[in-house]
């Protein structure tokens, strides 16, 4: 039989453009014939003659000076400071709270320069987790689209100057009492607020508005009418053993999503357990959370409010309460068989909806109410700061400025020329504003039409503090001198209001009369320890009982129905995506260049619909469609994208930058300005139109265009109940066939064992607990210098990335199915490439994984690539020839070739080709050349450093005590890294859980990565 | 130009080493000893304050029953209102010199050293370079190998062309005069009727020029022995050498990690706040440190126009290499010297080791690990007739992995 193997859907479908570059070797016509037939050339009196005599002296100049070796300078400091040793890096615990994302986080420098961000272990609300974004950030303070200095007008300035205009301004302003707004994005620094209301207090006409690109204020505005607190509760994933998300990507970006990735975990890792909790996700656009949830519904955005009122009265039914009035909608059956298992799961439960709907929030609330769920799984006490937006202050800042009410703005840490909904009269209403001032980083599309921009440190340049979580503080402190000439943005306001003091002494004075007196430590004592943490805690303020919300719920009901959210032939929603989140970070390559967890595209946002949609309307993958909605439109190609409901599209927010700096400029487009305002609220999704173009195919620049696993056995997964019968569920062993019968792989082997004759080092990754979110991803670029290619590249599978992470979606068909149906062996292989409608999602990180049998190693024909005593295989880059064998020989295809030098060469124009971006490079890891093949180490200059630790304190290594970069950054857990040959070591003991298992096992090459199954608590009746 | 060079220099390197000679036996012992015990840290011989006054000529200024008295116990003097005292003792802080506990006859050499410095101290200012030229004048010497080889190289040429240019003037000459052709030369034929010699010869000529060549061609990019020249004549061999610091007082990454560390100015200005002027170069060296850290002696502060030393690196290990000295100083116990040579004997810094990749392996193949250290503790047994030696069960570097490509690669 023959099979045969399609390079992707693009070939499976035959698309006319892949047909025509199939047969064409060279996607580009080589210029022979310009360089050959060329004038230049047949007129040149360079003659052969001459050309040799040139090149002879080259060759001989070339070995003369190469024989000479290059004189080095080495400069010492001349004062050093005493905590730092070249070569040892130095830590300090820091912040990261832009607004969007919080994350407790340690910083590494290398010689006075911040080069790898890691999670703070010890915080109470992220527990050592990060996120891409933050894990990238590092990256955006050499970005090189940075301010230099204060700009006024639009040209370079000199801060006093910009000072004394300023305030001369503001006072100007202040005495004809105009109106002064300072625009802000959720600030959860305590005395970032206190500078503010002191120079609110300066210009009495001035008040502080939030605004948050995605917004939560429906929620806020919900708690307020329910419980009388105006704030986001803080959710406790962990207790919950039901969870009900209404199109809440509690895992991708909701929130706080590091701290929800990690509760959520908690309950589905089955360590010494069979309880796991039960997900089921109410979505649209498959995201991250619906890809992980036990039982996904698709459902369409308008129907998400009336999918609650269901959901209310289904529960109120079983509590006996009285129902109000809903409407019907396609999932009742799903919502039916929810509102008994969370009823089942009473004090347990949590529903979760990702609405901006004040009334619909409302209802959510009743439901948890009905479901016990405060004081279990909602903590309304210690509430959630993260976001505070008030999107009815903004339209009515949008409003008065438009009126000319408005004299002065201040733009703090916002960007709404980009983000704001109706872009154009925010535009329109910010040319009446006399006095316009950013503390934006960069002339950003906002700033770009401000009077005045005083940029703001980066973070990692600049004291700050958070109290993301009521009680909660955390404190960020300068790892690096600041590079240009910045200042702190509540620097500048409060010289403006007349108060020269640093922030830095601004924030201790703070400090000393308000956290300071929660505790009994003498200040400086209280400020050093909470400084060397980079985190205080509170002690807890006595919890208040929460009432029941006393809302008139059939009223909320009736208005939920009357005022339907906005339908129409096609129902597109704006989502967050994992790696560019709003686009504040856009200008970092890292995060360009991070594939999207469920559709693997890098460099891009798109049009997702449902390939049956697509079908249906004569799309297919790469149309160039425009999309119409809320009077804007953009161009946008389609991706067909499994999982997104029937009638609805999908698109992310954060692309579309003009004025954001090389990286992010002209990729993708902005939809920003499509998201609708109902009754003064920002609803990620609007009714919408598309119309074909006549352009040409998109091509996707996509990691992975492979979507199913075609009935291998590549992520290994059962079921709940299987796994509580049998624990070794869906791991049955490969066999093969010998002489002697079927005998298991790993009995037919032709090497020889190799020694370890103390460590063997590996990675345990438990596809239970990895969701897919990709920090491992980023975490390994910024560690291991792996450069950004840029989108052509990776078009051409070129990628550098040392770890990708595998998503497999489910297909209807199978063999058996196939068999029953009577259908032909290469009509079920094609029907098995295609993921089902709504698809069941499989992660799968994959890095090198370290063959005890590798067979990379035996084909090396210059042993470049071979295997150490301690269970790597390694790389010696220097001795790679390039023949690329190994690659070929690899059945992860884990190896990556640099096909270019990626480090100061103009065609790729990232990070590595400027002095400043080189500034991330870890210095113990060698830049690889042009030539040369490079795969995970896993991380041999951790191990290295970490054995040296332990030599150099006399001592034997402590299991954990040094992790890869990962493990290191992964927010669930999911990959532990450890030696095998510590009985003690828990990937000791992971290697005897029955649910280990070798990848491609079947192969016998003996890798040192074992992954565990997948387990699914889904119902018998669910497929 | 060996000839002449080397004539003059053989005198000053003659005339220094008398002169070092000398300059020993007439040290007072005691004196001297005294003073670098006791004196040092606030005074200097010569006429510069350090903390206290300059001691150059104190015997002239001061009787030597006051100074007896003076060095005994300051602060008497300087209660029982002694004029010159007070004033000192105004001039200089107001900080008093504390009592010493010597005896008058330790004073008394400690005095007469002090006198002895303060005649001879330009003596030894002039005296120094003269010894630093004698010893450049023989490193030069062994430098001028391959200059004279490629001089006598060219005479050899030299004189084959012009051997040739009058063979053929010779020829046309009887060309001109009619004269016949004089027989083959002798050579000539002896070579054509002994071909298998000529043969053999060339034969071997190739041989060891093949060999040469191969060695020469592999030792491009190894800068063994490479010392180059430095922005400051720091010495070695005074500092390690003769005052024996220690190598981590300056290079304290050492035992730390990866570097060892060129030592910032600040730790040069540990001692050197005190020492204002060499033995060798006087204040010529010193005063570059200073002028890097824009110091001011008389203040003692460090001033706003800071410019760092650029040194030369000497040991230029590839970046594709990773070495730690840590693991090698604190871990394997290594001297400094193992690697870097008898820096203590350097006047120059010079790159001792090869530094190539063969000569790391032999090492790590013959240094058994120091099993004191707990962390070598557990090593299972390995088959030891696998690696060099055989069944030898010493430990060594290579046996617990430490050839392979990612202990060094990555």
């Amino acid at each position: 039989m023959e099979k045969k193997y399609w390079k992707g859907l693009e070939e499976l479908h035959s698309d006319a453009e892949f047909v025509k570059q199939k047969n064409n070797e060279f996607a580009e016509a080589l210029p022979l014939e310009d360089v050959f037939s060329s004038k230049a050339t047949n007129n040149s009196t360079t003659d052969r003659r001459d050309f040799l005599k040139f090149l002879g002296f080259g060759v001989a100049a070339a070995t003369l000076a190469s024989c000479e070796a290059p004189v080095k300078k080495t400069i010492p400091y001349l004062i050093k400071p005493e905590e730092i040793t070249p070569g040892v890096a130095n830590w300090y615990a820091s912040t990261y709270a832009d607004g969007s994302d919080y994350c407790s986080i340690l910083v590494k420098t290398r010689e006075g320069r911040p080069i790898k961000i890691e999670g703070n272990p010890n915080s109470t609300i992220t527990k050592g987790g990060v996120n891409a974004r933050v894990q990238a950030s590092v990256l955006s303070l050499y970005d090189t689209a940075r301010l230099r200095g204060p700009l006024a007008a639009g040209k370079a300035a000199k801060w006093d100057d910009v000072d004394q205009k300023i305030v001369a301004k503001l006072n100007a302003v202040n005495e004809n009492k105009g109106n002064i707004r300072i625009l802000t994005a959720s600030i959860t620094s305590p005395s970032t607020k206190k500078a503010i209301s002191e120079f609110t207090a300066k210009y009495p006409s001035a008040k502080q508005i939030t605004y948050d690109a995605v917004s939560y204020s429906g929620m806020i505005e919900a708690n307020k009418n329910s419980f009388g607190k105006a704030v986001l509760p803080s959710y406790r994933f962990d207790n919950a053993s039901v969870i009900v998300s209404f199109g809440a990507d509690f895992l991708g970006g909701w929130i706080s999503s590091v701290e929800y990735s990690n509760q959520y975990i908690q309950t589905r890792k089955l360590r010494g357990t069979t309880k796991m909790s039960r997900h089921i996700q109410f979505e649209t656009a498959l995201s991250l959370t619906g890809s992980n949830a036990d039982k996904r519904v698709a459902i369409k955005p308008s129907e998400q409010a009336l999918a609650i009122l269901n959901l209310y009265n289904q529960i109120a039914t079983l509590a006996g309460s009285a129902t109000v009035s809903d409407k019907a909608v396609p999932c009742a059956k799903d919502i039916k068989a929810a509102a008994q298992e969370l009823w089942a799961a009473k004090g347990k439960a949590l529903v979760v909806s990702s609405s901006n709907d004040t009334n619909t929030q409302m209802m959510v609330n009743a439901i948890n109410n009905l479901l016990g769920s405060y004081s279990s799984t909602i903590d309304l006490d210690n509430h959630c700061n993260i976001k505070q937006g008030n999107d009815a202050a903004m339209v009515e800042l949008m409003e008065e400025m438009n009126k000319g009410e408005v004299a002065a703005v201040i733009l703090y840490g916002v960007n709404p020329a980009l983000t704001s909904p109706k872009v154009d009269d925010f535009k329109k209403g910010l040319a009446k504003v006399g006095l316009k001032i950013s503390f934006a980083d960069r002339a950003d599309e906002t700033a770009s039409l401000c009077d005045f921009v005083c940029p703001d440190h980066n973070y990692l340049e600049a004291w700050n503090d958070a109290e993301p979580k009521k009680g909660n503080y955390s404190l960020a402190q300068p790892t690096i001198s600041p590079l240009f000439s910045t200042r702190a943005a509540q620097e500048s306001l409060l010289s403006w209001s007349g108060n020269k003091m640093d922030y830095m002494t601004y924030m201790q004075e703070n400090w000393k009369g308000t956290i300071a007196t929660t505790q009994s430590l003498t200040f400086d004592a209280f400020w050093t320890n909470s400084i060397q943490s980079g985190l205080y805690t509170a002690p807890n303020a006595p919890a208040t009982a929460t009432t029941a919300p006393t809302v008139d719920l059939a009223a909320t009901a009736s208005a939920i129905i009357s005022n339907p959210a906005p339908k129409g032939d096609l129902e597109v929603v704006f989502y967050e995506k994992s790696g560019i989140g709003n686009g504040a970070q856009a200008n970092n390559p890292w995060l360009q260049e991070f594939p999207d967890p469920i559709s693997k595209v890098t460099w891009d946002n798109y049009l997702a619909v449902s390939p049956k949609y697509a079908g249906d309307n004569g799309l297919v993958a790469g149309t160039v469609v425009n999309l119409e909605a809320n009077g804007q439109s953009v161009k946008l190609p389609v991706l067909l994208q499994p999982g997104q409901a029937y009638g609805t599209a999908s698109v992310a927010i954060g692309y579309g930058r003009t004025h954001a700096g090389k990286a992010a400029n002209g990729v993708g487009a902005n939809v920003y300005p499509m998201i609708s305002v109902v009754n003064k609220a920002f609803h990620m999704m609007a009714a919408a139109k598309i119309t074909k173009t006549n352009d040409a195919l998109h091509e996707f620049a996509a990691t992975q265009t492979h979507h199913t696993m075609m009935g291998r056995a590549i992520v290994k997964e059962t079921t709940l109940a299987e796994y509580i019968k049998n624990p070794a569920a869906g791991n049955a062993p490969e066999l093969i066939q010998t002489n002697f019968g079927k005998r298991p792989s790993e009995e037919v082997t032709l090497w020889n064992e190799h020694e370890n004759p103390k460590h063997r080092w590996g990675m345990a990754i438990d596809l239970n607990a990895c969701i897919g979110c990709g920090g491992c991803v980023v975490g390994c670029q910024a560690e291991n210098n792996v450069p950004v290619v840029g989108k052509d590249e990776v078009r051409r599978s070129r990628e550098m990335h040392w770890i990708r992470i595998d998503r497999y979606y489910t297909s209807d068909m199978n063999e058996e199915r196939g068999h029953e149906e009577h259908k032909g062996t290469k009509d079920v292989m094609h029907e098995m490439e295609v993921p089902s409608e709504n698809p069941q999602v499989v992660f799968q990180p994959v890095m090198c994984q370290h063959c005890n049998h590798a067979p990379c190693e035996t084909v090396c024909p210059v042993a470049a690539t071979n295997h150490s005593s301690e269970g790597l295989n390694q790389m010696a880059y220097n001795r790679c020839i390039g023949t690329r064998y190994c690659a070929n020989n690899c059945p992860y295809k884990v190896r990556r070739f640099n096909w270019f030098s990626y480090t100061d060469n103009n065609k790729f124009d990232f990070n590595m080709n400027d002095d400043l971006g080189k500034m991330v490079l870890n210095p113990d890891v060698v830049v690889r050349s042009r030539g040369v093949m490079e795969k995970c180490s896993m991380c041999v200059q951790r191990i290295q450093e970490g054995k040296l630790k332990a030599k150099k304190e006399n001592r034997n290594i402590v299991d954990g005590e040094f992790k890869t970069a990962c493990a290191q950054s992964c927010p669930t857990n999911a990959i532990v890294f450890g030696d095998y040959q510590n009985p003690d070591s828990e990937i000791a003991k992971l290697e005897k859980d029955q649910r280990a298992y070798h990848l491609l096992g079947e192969l016998n090459v003996q890798p040192n990565i074992i992954y565990l199954t997948k387990v699914r608590n889904t119902m018998s009746n669910e497929a | 130009m060996r000839g002449p060079k080397f004539l003059f220099a053989l005198p000053l390197l003659i005339f220094s080493l008398l002169f070092l000679n000398t300059a020993q036996t007439q040290a007072a012992p005691d004196g001297e000893a005294i003073f670098k015990q006791n004196c040092t840290q606030c005074h200097a011989v010569s006429g510069d304050v350090v903390i206290g006054p300059g001691l150059k000529d104190v015997t002239k200024r001061r009787p030597k029953e006051w100074l007896h008295k003076w060095i005994k116990n300051s602060g008497a003097v300087i209660k029982s209102g002694d004029a010159y005292a007070v004033e000192l003792f105004n001039k200089f802080n107001k900080t008093a010199m504390p009592a010493q506990n010597l005896s008058d006859e330790e004073i008394d050499g400690l005095l007469s050293y002090i006198e002895k410095k303060s005649s001879e101290a330009p003596a030894a200012a002039a005296g120094a370079p003269g010894a630093t030229a004698g010893e450049a004048g023989t490193e030069e010497e062994s430098d001028n190998t391959g200059m004279i080889l490629i001089i006598g190289a060219f005479l050899i040429g030299l004189v084959y062309v012009l051997t040739l240019i009058s063979r053929r003037l010779a020829k046309a000459v009887r060309e001109r005069n009619g004269e016949p052709e004089p027989e083959q030369l002798k050579g000539m034929s002896w070579a054509r009727q002994n071909k298998t010699i000529v043969a053999l010869s060339i034969i071997l000529l190739i041989l060891i020029g093949s060999v040469k060549g191969w060695y020469a061609l592999s030792s491009i990019g190894i800068s063994q022995n490479y010392q180059p020249d430095q922005p400051i004549a720091f010495s070695h061999k005074l500092h390690a050498g003769e005052m024996n610091i220690a190598c981590i007082y300056c290079h304290s990454g050492a035992e730390k990690g990866k570097a060892a560390g060129i030592p910032s100015a600040n730790v040069c200005m540990n001692c050197h706040k005190y020492v204002k002027e060499g033995k060798v170069t006087g204040k010529v060296e010193i005063a570059k440190i200073y002028a890097a850290l824009d110091y001011d002696p008389a203040t003692q502060q460090y001033g706003p126009n800071q410019k760092p030393i650029q040194w030369v690196r000497v040991h230029n290990l590839p970046d594709l290499a990773y070495f730690n000295h840590a693991q090698h100083t604190k871990v394997g116990g290594q001297q400094c010297q193992t690697c870097h040579g008898p820096v203590q004997e350097m006047t120059v810094a010079k790159q001792f080791a090869p530094l190539t990749m063969a000569w790391c392996i032999q090492c790590h193949i013959a240094t058994p690990v120091n099993k004191a250290n707990k962390y070598y503790e557990n090593f299972k047994p390995v088959d030891f007739n696998k690696y060099h030696g055989t069944g030898d069960s010493t430990l060594t570097v290579e046996k617990i992995g430490g050839t392979e490509c990612s202990k060094c690669h990555y």
